[in-house]
Parts: C-alpha cells; structure tokens; sequence
C-alpha cells in the first residue's frame, strides 16, 4: 500500500485515497479473520519515512517498509492497521515494492505448500519510476506464477482497446480522465502494459478503484464449510442397490463459534466455573452425589424410574446406515409445509462409479417424467434415529441428483383446527378485495424487462446472513477499538433487509387505499385485569361452583370464607408486630360487618373471630385492644338489636381480659365476671326487626377488600407458614401481599 | 344381569383403551363410576347403585392395573363380586358425578363426562327416573361438562333419540362448527390406544404482520408441525426414587465465591485475540428490530424452491382479539393470493432479540371432509428461507445421463411401487419403543409390547411385486462383473493397520510456540494437536480442533 506524500491529497469534503486505501484493506483483512481462512498474508507500505526491507542497498529500495511478514492475518494486524498505518510524507517507487513483495513472496513461502500467490497493490500512482525494470518484472511474475491485483483512487481507461464501456466510468471518482497528473498518465500505461502481458484473462478487470472495492468487500465472507460425503446404498427391495453419495446441500447454519463464559476482570475462562448439584426437595436441600440420580419418566400420575443402562439396553435398534426405498407417491402428496429437519441432501451416484451413475440417472428420470417421489428410510449411521423422507427428482444442466427432505412423523403432526374464515363478520367486500388485488399488483417482486426476461427484486438467498454480519462487524470493532460502545447496523446491510426503494414507492398508494378500506383496531390490553383476575380466580370459580349446589352447600361455603380474616390475624398478631392497632381495627370491623348481617352463621364467625382475638391478646399480654373493643361492643348491643349474638357471647365466655390473665389489664377477674351477667339481665329487650341477610356474594367481595387493606399495611406474607416473624423474603411476597398457601386458604 | 355381562365386557374394554391414554395428557384427572350396582359406593354415600371406583384424580399405573383386572373372565367375576348389578339411576350416578366435580379443589379447564352404554332406555320408561336424569343432565351442562354419549351397538339398533339425545351436550357453537365427530367415530377414536403427546393448541408468539406504516394485522404463530422427542426425563434419588432439584451456580474457581451476573463477561477467539463482549452486549448484537413480521413483496409462487428449506414451517392464523378487523384483512389477504398463485415474502423477527429472517407465506384455503370436518384450517403456512450462507457448495460427480430405455424400466420398477402416501402414516419407533418400555416397567409387565417398525421397508412385498423387473432392469444398467454391494477397492486397507501407522509427529516447544506466534496452529492436524495438549499438559474439555487450539494458546501465551 502506498502510503506516500500524494495520497493524503483529497478534494475538499471527499476522503483521501489514504483513507480509501487503507479501508480496502481494512475490509479485506477482517474477511480473513473472521472466516479463519488459511490465507497468508504481508503488508508492504512504500512512500514510507523510514525504510526497512531486506533489498535496501546502495541507496536503493528505499521508502520502502514491510509491515508484517508473510503470516496468518489475526486481531493484531487490524489493531495495527487501524493505529499504525498512518500517512507519511515519502515518495516511493509501486515498481520497486512490487518487486521487494515478490521477494517476499519468494522467500517465505519457501517450504510451504499453497495453491495460488497474489500481489495486491493500493496506489495512486502519482510516484517518478524507474520503467526500465518493467519488463523483468513482467517475466518474473509469470515465472513464478504471481497474480497482480490494482486498486487505484480513478478507473482504468479502457477506450484504447476500443470497448469503452460508459457504466464503468462513475462520476463520482475523483481524478478522473483529465485530473490526472503527468505521472499518473505514464504508469497507468505501464500497468496497463503489465496486466495486459501478464498470462491472465481480462487482465483489465483486475483494476479496481477503491471505491468499489470498498463495496463488495464490506460483506463478511459467507462461512465456509466443507461438503462431508455420505457414501451409502439407495436399495429397492432385496436385490437392487444403487451406490450413493449424500452431501448436505442446504441447512441452518449456525455460527462456528459459541460464546465461552469469562471473568469480567481477568478475562479468563478458567476463572469461571459452573457447576451443576442435585439436592432433595426437602427442608434440609441434602445434597445428593451425581452418581446416585437416576433417571425416570412420568406415567400418568407415577414417575417411573428407567436407569440409562435399561434404556440402552431397552431402546429401539436398528442396522445402521441406510437409504431404503419404502414406496413411490406423487409429488403432489407431499405438502411444502411438512418438510422437517433442518436441512436438505443431495444424493449423487457414488464417485468414479459410472454404472452407479446411469443406475441413479435412470431413477431420477423416471420419476421426473412421472412426477413422483420416493418414500425413503434414511439413518445416518447406527446410533442415529432413523428418519421417513421424500427423494426428489432433480435435474439441472450439469447434473441429476435426488433432493431428500425429511417428512413428519404421526408423532410430530398436530392437527389444529381453526374456526373459519368464511364467517359474516369476517368476509372481505368486493371493494376491499380489490385494494388487495391492486396492492398485489403493486407489490410484484418478480417482473419481466422490456426483453422478456425475468427479474427478481428480492432474493433472500443471495443476502448473507445478517446475524453473522452483524457479529463479525461487534466483534470487529471490539478488537479494535475496546472501551467504546458498539455501532450501529450497517446502513448497506440495513438496506439489503429493507423493502427494495422501487417496491416501497410503488405500493405507496395502494396501501393508503388498503388503511382506508380496512379499519383495524389496537384492542386495548387488560394486563392488569388479568393480574387481579388471577388473584381472584379461585373465587369466582367458588361462586360460580356454589350456585351449583346452593342449597347444600351454603353452610359449608359461609364457614370457609369467614375463616381466612381469622389466620391473618392470628398470624400478624403473633408476631408482636407494630401494625397490630390497625389489624386489630381491620378485624374489628370486619366483626361488625359480619354482625350487620342477623343470622346465626354470621354471628358464629363473628363468635370466633372474637375468640381468636381474644386468645391472641391473651398470649401477647395486651388486653387493651380487645378489652376497649368488647366494651363498646356491649353498649352498641341494644341499639342494633344484637341480643340473640350477645347470648352466643356469653354462652362462650368471651368475657373481658382481667389482670388474672393479662397483667396490663385493668379489668379485675370479678369485673370481667360481671360484664357478661350484666348483660343477661337486659334480656327482655325487645328484638329488632330481622334485616336482610345479604348475599354471599357480597362478603366476597368483602372479603377482597379486607385482603387490600391489609396489602397496604403490610409488604410482607401475613401466612402462618412463613418466617416466624412474618416478615418473609420477598421472593415469598406475591404482588397481593399474601403468599399462595395463604390465597389457596382464603 | 346376565345380558349385561358382554356389555360390561365391551365398556372395559373401551374404558381401559381411553386410561391408557394417559401417555397423551397425563395431567387430565379420571373417575370411573358405575351405575346400575348392587354395591354402593360413593363419598357421602347418598346415592344407591352407584358405584365410584376410581375418585377423581390423575390417573396412574396403579389404576391401569386396576381397570386391567376387570377384564376378561377373570374380571366379569371381580366385577361381579366387588359391585354387581342393580337397578339403574342414571340421575343419581349424574349427581353423584357433578359432587365429585364439586369437591375438586383445582381449577379444572374442561369436564368432561362420558357415558358409556349399551342400554338406549336406561330405566326401561321410568318416567319420574328419566325426567330426573334430564334435570341432573341439564344441571351438570350449566355447570359446564360436556356431556358425550359412549354407546354400544346392541341387537335393534341404538336409539338416542329415545332417552339420550335429551342428556348429552348439543354440538359446540357456530364458530365452530364442523368438529363434532359422530358417535361411532368418536369410539374409534377412543379404541385407538394413542401413544403420543396430546399438545394444546397454543400460539407460539402473537404479533404484528405489517403490511405498511400503520398497517398492522395482528396474528398468532402455531406450530403445526415439531419433531416429537421423548418426553424429558426427571432425575430421581437411587435409594428413594424421589425427585430431586437442580442447581447451578458459577462460581470463581480460584476464590470460590459465587459470580454475580456482574461479574461474568462474554468472549470469542479470533484471530488470535480473546474479544469480550457484557453479556447484555451479546444480547444487542442479536436485536435488529422487535418482533413481527414484514411484508417486502409477492412473487409467484413457482419462484419458491423446493430446496430452499432450513427447518419445519409454522402455521398464521389472525387474532382478532388483539387488532380489530385482522380477520378481515387476512381474509382478503389469503384469498387474493391463493386466487393469483403468489406467495408473500416477509422479513420475520420470531422473539425479542432474534435476528431476521425472511419466510414465504404460503396460502392454504380451509379444506373439510364429507362429514364436514375440517382437515386444512385457513390461513398462511409460513416457510423459512435460506440466507447465502445457508447453501454449501457442492461438487457434483458428472455421469452420463440414462437412455430412454433404461428409464422406462425403471418408470416400471417405479409404477409397481406406488402408493397413496398419507404423512400420519408413520409411527416413530424411537418413540413408540420407548412409550411401550415405560409402560411395560409401570405395570411390571413381562416384556414390552412389540412394536411394528413402520418406516422399515417391506422388502418381501417388494419383491413379489417387482418380480423379474430387478433382473431386467440390472442388466440395463450394470455390467455382468459390476456388484454395488462390493464396496470401493480403494477404500480397503491392505496390512496390517496400526503398526503401520505414522510415526508420532512431537513438537518441541519452540515449534509451538512458533506456530502460535504465527497462528498456524491450525495447519497442525487434531491428534498432533492432542499429543501437544498431552506433552504440554493442557487439560482440554473438547475434542474440537479450534478447543484444542484455544486451549494451546491459552497455555503457551501465560
């Protein structure tokens, strides 16, 4: 690469030839990277400040430095092209590198095989040379039988060889025709004169500028892979075999290389470990060695254990490697979207085996003239699952084969049925169907020229896979230039996944019809409805189950709901925590409410939230909250007409707290005796009008509501089966608040 | 009574086929109650003659074996001893079944509820019992069973429309309407001892198909088709047979502490540089846009190429209940394509985070049978296109081609082989070997049910059928001498092998190190390679060339 004095000059606001040089370059060393080809490869600089080459004497050869010796290209030759590739301010001679590269080029290969060697030179040719060494030059590159390639800042001016061709002649080149300078004039001549008399087709054609080199060199070469042969025997019943030879013509492919776990600070794999351990499902995770797990498979409702010895032993057999013809069908029969399997095989006749080959070529023919394919079993090898495919016929210019796909098993198929499309709601009008026409119309990828031929606009096979050209271009940019944020998507590989421009104006009013002609409407998304949905699904099944056996089983339904306040008490309470006032008045009120409803199931709830209270104070030695409670319960108790639960009351000896059993207490034993006899003797008031019942569906919802509350007071899982404090992790703590084994309760 | 003896014979029977599904939906809960018994048996006992022999709950080997036990000689008289025949309430037994509905705690998605019968006049025109049956029947549909009818041919004909046309549920909804099976068919269903996976229809993904700017039709992706694997195993303590847990956790191997997700980085070698990536990083690199598909444009369909397939199709459908008026616009989508024979190519981003690819929407117009019962549903399956890099290149061997003689001989070979290929109509016998094991250890039975190798050919039929046309067609292409079973001479080793292999290439260390330094560790072949990683003691995980080759140059370069 020249890197000399001229090649800095650029027009105002376009880039250098340096700069376009050295991404030829660029481009062209990634490519070999990321494919991990074996290509050898050496940098040569002239017009270089310094020099260092071994033919440097005498004053000769000078300007003249080679970078790199003639190695694997690898990250450190980006790096350095990308830091150390700089523009320096020399003239050198391109004849004189050329031929200190075909030194190189000579004595670094010596002892290595290689198929081809070729000299690639970026110039701009504006340098004084010495063209009396040409024609040596010319004789020593077709000895020992080096290619040369061109890549200059302006296009080769071909008008002399009377085929001008006007397309080549990009505008946008600078320098073009008249630009050039003296020099440039006299050695275009000259690599004209050497190209042309070297022994190569077109010689021209290996003149390119930097430009479009830049262009087709910006694509990461497609990974390579190897063709593996699959020799094998297509047999026909017992007696007619046929030798073979599969190779996978079309598969997924998937990138070469995983991504391996490092140490964010060392970077070293080795650093990182990861492991694997088997524990019980028990309150003590024992831990359990890898050799005492065995596997096992459910059936039904069992796990039954299945050893891998018993399953090798146990397991489907079969012969090996095979390629047997089970039948003939129609191609018809078999459906485009059934293929299976990842990939596609060609099978040809084996190699060197021309009866093979007409055997084979017979096959082929006559299912192509019947339109038929054959039904196979294919197994790769012995420890391979055997596979049912179709053997297509395939006949191209240069070559017949059969393309084998696999086909489903019954096993795989699942047969889904959809409701119609034919629905009223749902059918196109006729003005509708028309907007899809003309947006077909539109929207043709394939069209005919003006010659009759064929065009397609969009061919995904020819795009290479983004994936990967997006891999290489991060990876690329991380090795050279670390510590900066990622860039973003190519513009040219953006463009290739893109609609094609014709295409996009094209359709651009047929679609503004399709949008007017067709209303569609985002339907709004009721995520958080479905969350509270979830929370209380089981209880709407609930209702919905108990108007199903309303009348036998209310009673049962009625104890189970008004259970739950009772365990959220109990257990928030225990814990002594700061949040009892307002639990205590969350249940205090949940008593009312049950007791606003006069029936003997509700005062019996209310009975036993009573005595949960009660116990609970008990057993933390705070009787005020239950004792204030159950005082001004007993005022409220003639005014609501709530004798017949007051009886219940008594009769259970929910009596206020005395100082015998809490020592806080200001209620003497004799006191909290006297509460309830007082009581007894107002007996004869007058009972109150029965009010409604209510609903069992009200103290559903009731019941929702209480649970929110308590959401609020509390992050935390208010279960008994929690940690003992009942502050539980949060991992524990769904978004209500209360842990599965709690709503599962409630 | 004793005429209802072959009856029972023949409920067992389907009985035990239906249980014996299980290997398809394992998580589906079972009852089996019997009316019409002697003996009660029922949770709170209310109910006379009915006879709840298997509580509802998932079934289980045990089970199988107990309905097994029913069968044959042996099993009329268990049956005949353990519940006996009496007189038949169909409305208590379809009380009984709705408690045992009720008492489930779960939450169940469907009931179902299928009676099997023999008898079209169950109480023999006891009107009182009959109209119970029908206010129990009625009861139970609100609640949401199904109601299916399992009957039996009997001597005069089946009559449902005397009793059972009254209890059973009426065909499903409009929408769907076509899918109900006759009843006879829906018996062989049920004979049909299935020994697959029965999988819910569930979309892969609902997303966007975009035809243009604000142009979104909203559509759900299906699987129609998956490679079936043996369902996954589940490991188990030896001593116990108790499942166990797993755990995984990364850890630093020098410190022992546990890495943070912080503390772990991504990386590639290439090009002889370690190039590392945040692991949210190698997440970015794979987003080009977020997920749904795009349309680009149509072609005709004869541009698609058979060969261009790199995994299994999917199946579109559109939600409507995502975006309004989709149905619509995929409907006119559909019938316009399948009208010009064109397909629509759209670019596909199936997830968050997957990189493009483009897809082929095939049109497939909605196909029923005689008996209404769709066979092809409605809409696009969606065919996956390669990308260059997906194509290998091929040398393909040149021969010549076969004379016309040749290839009518084989057109006859071809003609005598044809038949009607149908796609269900392979068993995988990796997996139906496998089911019959698992079954054969759950019910401790002698040894596994054979299996019949579907894909294996039939190469005495073949033969038969081919007669002398393998003869004539050999001597049309092979001469006398040729044998294709022989293989290649060439590929026979003569000698002995082993004591003639190469002698042992070892590299000294300045080799090596000269070849990392210039990365011509690749050149080396894998077993050089490996005395390398031997002689060095490098402790390598992989066989893989580029492993060793990482694993060198790890070691030589610290």
């Amino acid at each position: 690469m020249d890197v000399g004095l001229t090649m800095s000059n650029s027009a105002p606001g376009e880039e250098s030839s340096f700069e376009l040089a050295k991404k030829v370059i660029q481009k062209f060393v990634q490519r070999q990277v990321f494919s991990e080809t074996k290509i050898e490869l050496a940098l040569v600089l002239f017009g270089t400040d310094s020099t260092d080459n071994p033919l440097s004497q005498d004053g000769q050869y000078q300007n003249i430095r080679v970078h790199r010796h003639l190695r694997i290209p690898d990250c450190e030759l980006l790096i350095e092209i990308e830091n150390q590739v700089q523009p320096e301010s020399k003239e050198g001679d391109w004849l004189d590198a050329l031929v200190v590269c075909m030194d190189l080029l000579h004595t670094e290969t010596k002892g290595k095989k290689y198929d081809c060697l070729n000299i690639a030179l970026l110039t701009d040719l504006n340098t004084q040379t010495n063209e009396e060494s040409l024609e040596v030059i010319i004789n020593n590159l077709t000895q020992s039988g080096i290619t040369m390639q061109f890549f200059l800042p302006f296009p080769v001016e071909e008008d002399k060889e009377g085929q001008g061709d006007s397309e080549r002649r990009d505008p946008g080149h600078p320098g073009t025709g008249k630009g050039l300078s003296r020099e440039q004039k006299k050695n275009m001549e000259l690599v004209k004169e050497m190209m042309l008399s070297l022994d190569v087709e077109d010689g021209l054609d290996e003149i390119h500028t930097f430009r479009n080199a830049i262009e087709e060199l910006c694509m990461f070469k497609r990974v390579e892979r190897r063709p593996v042969a699959w020799p094998c025997q297509l047999t026909i019943g017992s007696s007619l075999s046929i030798r073979i030879v599969g190779y996978k013509a079309v598969t997924d492919e998937k990138p070469k290389k995983m991504w391996i776990t490092v140490d964010a600070q060392s970077h070293q794999k080795d650093d990182v470990k990861r492991e694997t351990v088997y524990c019980l499902d028990d309150d003590n995770e024992t831990e359990v060695q890898k050799d005492d797990i065995i596997q096992g498979f459910r059936y039904g409702s069992d796990i039954v254990p299945f050893s891998k010895v018993d399953q090798e032993q146990m397991k489907y057999k079969h012969d090996g490697k095979c390629f047997a013809v089970l039948g003939f069908t129609k191609q018809s029969a078999i459906h485009r979207h059934q293929f299976m399997g990842s990939q596609i095989l060609k099978i040809f006749a084996a190699r060197d085996d021309e009866h093979a080959g007409v055997a084979l070529s017979a096959l082929i023919r006559a299912l192509n003239e019947l339109q038929m394919v054959a039904i196979v079993r294919y197994a790769y090898n012995r420890t391979s699952n055997p596979q049912v495919g179709a053997a297509f016929p395939c006949i191209k210019q240069d070559s017949e084969c059969l393309m084998y796909v696999q086909l489903p098993f019954m096993e795989d198929l699942r047969h889904f049925t959809f409701p119609s499309l034919e629905n009223k709601k749902f059918t196109p009008s006729d003005a509708q169907l028309s907007a899809v026409d003309s947006l077909i119309d539109s929207m043709m990828l394939v069209e005919e020229d003006e010659n009759g031929e064929q065009r397609d606009l969009f061919k995904p096979h020819r795009i290479p896979n983004p994936a990967f050209q997006r891999h290489f271009q991060c990876l690329h940019h991380r090795a050279v230039s670390p510590g900066t944020p990622l860039p973003p998507i190519e513009p040219w590989l953006k463009a290739a996944l893109d609609r094609p421009e014709v295409i996009t104006e094209r359709c651009q009013d047929p679609l503004d019809v399709l949008k007017r002609k067709f209303p569609l409407t985002e339907v709004e998304k009721k995520k958080k409805l479905k969350t509270s949905a979830q929370i209380f699904g089981k209880e709407s099944e609930e209702s919905e189950a108990k108007k199903v056996k309303e009348d036998e089983a209310e009673e049962y339904n009625l104890a189970n709901i008004a259970e739950a306040p009772v365990i959220v008490f109990i257990s928030l309470f225990g814990c002594g925590d700061p949040r009892v006032l307002p639990v205590c008045q969350q249940l205090t009120h949940r008593i009312e409410q049950l007791l606003s409803n006069k029936n003997t199931q509700y005062y019996m709830k209310s009975i036993t939230c009573i005595q949960a209270f009660r116990e609970q104070s008990v057993k933390l030695a705070n009787a005020e909250h239950y004792n204030s409670y159950l005082q001004s319960l007993k005022g409220s108790i003639p005014n609501r007409g709530l004798e017949v639960f007051w009886e219940l009351l008594v009769q259970d000896g929910l009596t206020l707290i005395s100082k015998d059993e809490v020592e806080g207490s200001t209620v003497s034993k004799a006191e909290a005796n006297q509460f309830l006899v007082a009581e007894e003797q107002k007996e004869e008031a007058a009972p109150a009008p029965v009010e409604d019942t209510g609903d069992v569906d009200d103290l559903v919802s009731v019941q929702c509501l209480f649970l929110t509350c308590l959401y609020f007071y509390s992050n935390t899982c208010l279960c008994n089966c929690c940690d003992s404090n009942g502050v539980k992790t949060i991992s524990c703590v769904s978004t209500w608040g209360v842990c599965d084994v709690l709503s599962s309760q409630i | 009574s004793k005429k209802q003896t072959w009856m029972k014979k023949q409920t067992m029977e389907h009985y035990q086929s239906w249980i014996g599904k299980i290997i398809s939906s394992d998580k589906d809960l079972v009852a089996l109650v019997f009316y019409g018994t002697e003996e009660s048996k029922n949770p709170r006992n209310s109910f006379k003659h009915v006879y709840v022999y298997h509580d509802l709950s998932e079934p289980g080997a045990k089970r199988v074996q107990e309905v097994d036990a029913l069968r044959g000689e042996k099993g009329a008289k268990l049956a005949a001893e353990t519940i006996g025949s009496g007189e038949t309430s169909l409305g208590d037994a379809l009380w009984c079944c709705a408690n045992l509905y009720s008492d489930i705690k779960l939450r169940l998605s469907h009931k179902r509820l299928m009676i099997f019968t023999c008898r079209d006049e169950p109480h023999g025109g006891d009107s009182v019992k009959d109209r119970q049956a029908r206010t129990k029947a009625s009861d139970l549909k609100e609640t949401g069973v199904v109601i299916d009818l399992m009957h039996l041919m009997k001597p005069g004909g089946f009559d449902i429309s005397l009793f059972f046309c009254d209890i059973v549920s009426p065909p499903e909804d409009e929408s769907e309407l076509g899918l109900q099976l006759q009843p006879s068919d829906k018996l062989e269903d049920l004979l049909k001892r299935v020994r697959a996976k029965e999988l819910k229809k569930r979309a892969l993904a609902r997303l966007n198909l975009c035809l243009g700017e604000g142009i979104n039709v909203a559509v759900g992706i299906y699987a129609t088709a998956v490679a079936a694997r043996k369902p996954g195993s589940i490991k188990l303590y030896r001593e116990t047979n108790e499942p166990v847990r797993s755990k995984t956790r990364t850890f630093h191997t020098q410190t022992g502490s546990l890495l943070l997700p912080s503390e772990i980085k991504k990386a590639q070698y290439y090009g002889g540089k370690e190039i590392v990536m945040e692991r949210d990083e190698v997440d970015a690199i794979k987003k080009f846009d977020d997920p749904g598909l795009f349309l680009i444009g149509f072609k005709p369909m004869e541009k698609l190429k058979l060969h261009h397939h790199i995994r299994p199709a999917v199946f579109l459908y559109p939600e409507e209940d995502e975006v309004k008026g989709s149905s619509c616009l995929f409907s006119a989508l559909l019938k316009k394509c399948s009208e010009r024979n064109v397909f629509a190519l759209c670019r596909f981003i199936s997830r968050r985070n997957y990189p493009p690819r483009f897809v082929a929407l095939l049109p497939q117009n909605e196909e029923l049978d005689e008996g209404k019962v769709q066979i092809t549903p409605p809409g696009f399956n969606v065919i996956y296109l390669p990308f260059a890099d997906d194509f290998r290149t091929l040398d393909p061997p040149q021969f010549p081609s076969a004379s016309q003689t040749q290839v009518d001989k084989m057109k006859e070979i071809v003609s005598k082989l044809r038949f009607k290929y149908r796609s269900e109509g392979f068993e995988n016998p990796v997996i139906q070997q496998h089911f019959r094991n698992l079954e054969a250890l759950a019910l401790d039975m002698m040894a596994p049910e054979e299996i019949e190798d579907l894909i294996m050919p039939k190469v005495d039929q073949i033969d038969q059928r081919l007669g002398p046309l393998v003869q004539e067609f050999k001597d049309l292409v092979y001469p006398a001498y040729y044998n294709p079973e022989s293989k290649p001479a060439a590929k026979r080793k003569t000698g002995q092998s082993g004591a003639e292999k190469k002698p042992k290439v070892e590299l000294t260390e300045d080799e090596l190190k000269a070849h990392v330094q210039n990365n011509t560790l690749v050149k080396l072949t894998v077993p050089v390679l490996k005395d390398a990683c031997k002689q060095f003691g490098v402790r390598t995980t992989g066989t893989k060339k580029q492993e060793l080759i990482d694993a060198l140059i790890a070691r030589l370069r610290s």
